[in-house]
């Protein structure tokens, strides 16, 4: 970048010197999200209150030929937000506004800096929430969950972020504001709503966003059951919802998971079962212990151990609970750990789960898993020491090789966490270059100079290599 | 490229065959705004679509991509009819494994056929737009053609997972996967779904599926004005009870009966359905039937079984019209379901009350989707010869929607409205954007020239 001084100045003009950081400390907390393997650090960062600042510093940016970046929560698990050409890192945090709460339509509008949970704790006490719920929900933000279109546990029944977001406000790569979508349903013309949700931050920054509210049910049951193997346990999840039974959530843990949990946070789990299914039904009230019942049914065949259920909404939250500190319980089990993502057929999971194991074995990488398993979203945690060489080159044999079974099994590379930094190696793996290139052609039309958050998603000549393919000389990829 | 001798449907019959061509006195079913195909292909393959695309593209024939036909009038008017291309003949079911809930077909494949096949399983595709025992899947998620059942499952945007698309330049891509959850790579999926076929040829498409409920009822009841209706729709759509579906009927006639006599023509009738197992549905039936009475609904009907069906189906043909006879013109309203009733009674109703000719009390059918706010309005034209006050009518009713942030899509006309109005209406600012769109996807404008929104 050049001009960099000058770049600064004007920006410190534009939004006075307290929003803008330059300062070596205070910009390294900006040089990673919570993918920490991947650093980059920008030049700048800057705190934006307004979609005309927004717009203001995204023509500045392309003044001066300046990577710029968007940036919510930084709690990504693909390192999406990276400055890894330097540049500016806007941050949104200060746009946490919630703009219009209409229950009657069931809708809000909110700026892009709402962290997820306070929007559902706007509406809570009226009977609503919203309904994409990742397990980071504390910290991440409306515009990240859109970036990334953003899924959760409850996206089993309720869908992902995409099902969930009617109209965008956005800053384009020129700094023109555009409205895409709308408040009602449907409007007419191409779905470019759809194409800007799980953009990753390339086809603009969101500076408002439209979304839906999801009335709360009227009951829920909540249990969590222990299985001896994990065979087991992926098969009662198959075979739940193969049986037309639609839990509002399904989550899988397996022993390492448990055994951290157990040590961080004494939840009390046996620390000698091999996996533990939490499933959540909601809805009507009357004819749910049916469904529960035939779910019992379904763990006894696969020979569950002990079930048992949250009597309340104390101990439903508990069982939540422990699902969700499960990421804050990996550090006793390693410095480092990367979080995989891969999506495979729910009829799969046995298979791909032991295949895991083997990869596990043979590099000699221990792994965790803690999943959206009635999504077949699994989340392999490969847990390494980055000071250690060695196992850092087995890792990376260890993240190529569990994709691959994804892609072969007919799964993707990503459900929910985004290709970013951390994956653009393996898309040959799923999208053949024509494929590719669409998807090229598509960001041209959005982000013609590129400047708007670069060097993610798309694979490079060096990511070919790495699988043994030949780069394309011709085209682009 | 050699220069071509021979007819048009010599050179087609090279790529495709004898069996690959509509025969002449058939082509009939694919004429759509008064204009008749020169030809209407049928290729047996996607090698086959590819070819016949590129041999469009080099001879700049324009191609209007179909399934059964039976959407080809939504649109503007054609710019140029060259040729059909439909994909009827491409109508397998590719990958179906019950237990993952997905299935994956070939765009060709009737939506009726499709259900039978889930159906032995106990699923289905929760998507039920008009012309039901006819339309083709590719043609539903092309036209983001969608029914009732939206209300608790969304239109094709919310349940395709992946599909395989011929481009313009007859290259075959690919978007999305087969799983239920895929953020790899720029979601395109929503680019082609609802697209029209002006960016390129759907092939092969993968959605979720949803198990069939075990029992469904529906209740209709009767109000004394539209307010109250709406009101009490809205109210069950926001209680604990979980309707499949909350549509509202407004002068209703005609094409509803015999099936649903318990719809009246004189007062608003709301039909509500839900399912689930006995006792689900048990309780929401109660529920649902004393939120309608406390509201003033009156003569409250209760259905089960073999009679939902037959209900469903009468209503989900609504929209329809009879071909090329253009009986009426289908407009849908796109609103906050809050402004549904004041934009039935407040806008419409004086709008047209004495504008059709011989009918001057004709103020409109509507079937509104309450808690989707879509609003559907049909209004009979057989006795209409001058459309301008027709077409200026419905560019207020636009306006008055836009200006409650809605919109208002003209789905069924005759060509000789279409001259005096954009079916689709302004996309805003999104404009630039979608003209690039168009133009990357499909430089030389072959596939459906003219029919889309800002003449695209
Ligand atoms: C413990 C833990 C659990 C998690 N669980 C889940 C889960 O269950 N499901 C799930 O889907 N994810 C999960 N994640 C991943 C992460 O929380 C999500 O991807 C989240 O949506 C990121 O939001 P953020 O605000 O932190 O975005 P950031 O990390 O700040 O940014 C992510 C991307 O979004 C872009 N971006 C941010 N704001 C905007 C904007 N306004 N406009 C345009 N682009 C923008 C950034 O440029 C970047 O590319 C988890 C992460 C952690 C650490």
């Amino acid at each position: 970048m050049h001009q960099k001084e000058q770049l600064i100045a004007e920006l410190s003009t534009l939004l006075g010197p307290k929003n803008v950081l330059t300062d070596a400390t205070a910009l390294a907390v900006y040089e990673c999200d919570a993918a920490p393997s991947f650093k980059a650090l920008p030049d700048v960062v800057v705190f934006a209150d307004t979609a005309q600042q927004v717009s203001d510093i995204v023509k500045l940016a392309n003044k001066y030929n300046a990577p710029f970046i968007a940036r919510g929560g930084g709690t990504g698990l693909s390192g999406g937000m990276l400055s890894v050409q330097g540049g500016i890192i806007i941050a949104l945090n200060r746009m946490d506004r919630i703009l219009e709460i209409d229950l009657e339509n069931e809708r809000a509008v909110v700026e892009p800096g709402v962290v997820n949970l306070l929007l559902t704790q706007a509406v809570q006490n009226q009977g609503y929430h919203y309904a994409p719920d990742p397990s980071s929900q504390k910290a991440c933000t409306i515009g990240g969950n859109i970036a990334e279109n953003s899924g959760g546990p409850h996206t089993l029944k309720y869908g992902v972020t995409s099902d969930h977001v009617l109209g965008l406000e956005v800053v384009l790569p020129d700094g023109e504001i555009i409205e895409f979508g709308g408040t009602v349903e449907e409007t007419p013309g191409y779905d470019l709503r759809g194409v800007l949700i799980g953009s990753e931050g390339t086809f603009g920054i969101v500076t408002k966003a439209v979304v839906r509210l999801t009335r709360n049910p009227q009951a829920y049951q909540t249990a969590l059951a222990v299985f001896e193997t994990m065979d087991d346990a992926s098969n009662a999840v198959s075979t739940i919802i193969g049986e037309g039974i639609i839990p509002a959530a399904l989550e899988m843990m397996d022993s390492l998971v448990i055994r951290a949990l157990e040590e961080a946070f004494q939840f009390g789990f046996p620390l000698d079962a091999e996996a533990i299914l939490i499933v959540e039904l909601d809805g009507i009230e009357a004819g749910m212990q049916n469904q529960t019942d035939r779910i019992l049914e379904i763990f006894k065949q696969y020979t569950a151990r002990e079930v048992s259920y949250a009597k309340d909404e104390a101990e439903r939250q508990q069982i939540w609970k422990a699902r969700k500190s499960a990421f804050g319980s990996f550090g006793r089990l390693a410095p480092n750990y990367i979080t995989q993502d891969g999506v495979v057929p729910r009829t799969r999971l046995p298979k791909v789960l032991r295949r895991i194991a083997e990869i596990s074995e043979k590099y000699q990488i221990p792994i965790a898993n803690v999943f959206h398993a009635g999504d077949g979203n699994i989340h392999p945690i490969v847990l390494f020491n980055e000071r250690d060489a060695d196992q850092c080159e087995r890792v990376e044999h260890v993240n190529m090789e569990i994709l691959s079974v994804c892609a072969e099994v007919g799964g993707t590379i990503t459900g929910e966490h985004g290709i970013g930094v951390e994956k653009m190696d393996y898309m040959p793996l799923i999208f053949s270059r024509a494929d590719l290139q669409v998807m090229a052609t598509v960001k041209d039309i959005f982000n013609p100079t590129g400047l708007c958050n670069p060097g993610k998603i798309f694979p490079t000549a060096e990511s070919y290599a790495k699988l043994g393919l030949q780069p394309d000389t011709t085209g682009r990829f | 490229m050699e220069t071509i001798s021979g007819t048009l449907h010599d050179k087609l019959r090279d790529i495709v065959g004898e069996a690959g061509i509509l025969p002449e006195t058939q082509i009939a079913a694919y004429t759509f705004d008064n204009c008749v195909p020169k030809a209407v292909v049928l290729p047996a393959s996607v090698r086959e679509m590819q070819d016949v695309l590129r041999f469009a593209a080099a001879q700049h024939l324009s191609v209007m991509p179909a399934g059964a036909g039976t959407k080809l009038g939504i649109g503007n008017l054609p710019q140029k009819v060259d040729m059909v291309l439909s994909t009827t003949r491409l109508n397998s079911v590719v990958e179906y494994e019950p237990a993952d809930l997905t299935v994956t077909v070939e765009a060709g494949i009737r939506l009726a056929a499709l259900q039978a096949e889930l159906t032995k399983h106990r699923q289905f595709l929760p998507l039920n737009p008009p012309y039901a025992d006819r339309c083709t899947l590719g043609g539903v998620v092309a036209t983001n053609a969608s029914g009732s059942l939206r209300l608790r499952h969304g239109t094709a945007r919310n349940q395709v997972l992946g599909m395989h698309v011929v481009h313009a330049n007859g290259n075959v891509v690919k978007s999305g996967g087969k799983v239920v959850k895929n953020v790899a790579g720029y979601d395109l999926n929503k680019l082609y779904i609802g697209a029209f076929g002006t960016l390129g040829i759907i092939t092969e498409i993968t959605l979720k599926l949803a198990p069939v409920p075990i029992q469904q009822v529906i209740l209709t009841t009767q109000f004394q004005n539209i307010q109250e209706a709406v009101d009490t729709g809205l109210s069950i759509v926001r209680s604990q009870a979980l309707p499949m579906f909350t549509n509202l009927f407004i002068n209703s006639r005609s094409n509803l009966r015999p099936n649903a006599t318990c719809i009246s023509e004189k007062t608003p009738t709301l039909v509500v359905g839900f399912g689930g197992d006995t006792e689900t549905v048990r309780w929401q039936r109660n529920h649902v039937q004393t939120i309608m009475e406390q509201n003033g609904g009156t003569s409250v009907t209760i259905r089960e079984g073999e009679s939902c069906q037959s209900l469903q189906d009468a209503m989900r043909k609504f929209p329809e019209v009879n071909g090329t006879s253009d009986d009426r013109i289908i407009a849908k309203v796109n609103l906050k379901r809050t402004d549904i009733a004041e934009f039935a009674q407040k806008a419409i109703t004086p709008a047209l009350q004495g504008l059709i000719p011989k009918i001057p009390e004709e103020t409109g059918e509507m079937m509104a989707l309450l808690g989707s706010g879509v609003l559907y309005l049909a209004i009979p034209i057989a006795s209409v010869t001058d459309f301008q006050p027709l077409a200026d009518t419905l560019t207020q009713l636009r306006q008055r929607a836009m200006a409650a942030q809605g919109n208002l899509i003209i789905e069924a006309a005759p060509p000789e409205l279409k001259r005096h109005i954009d079916v689709w209406g302004s996309v805003g600012s999104m404009r630039g954007l979608m003209k690039q769109v168009k133009a990357k996807f499909d430089a030389d404008s072959l596939l459906n020239p003219g029919r889309f929104v800002s003449s695209i």
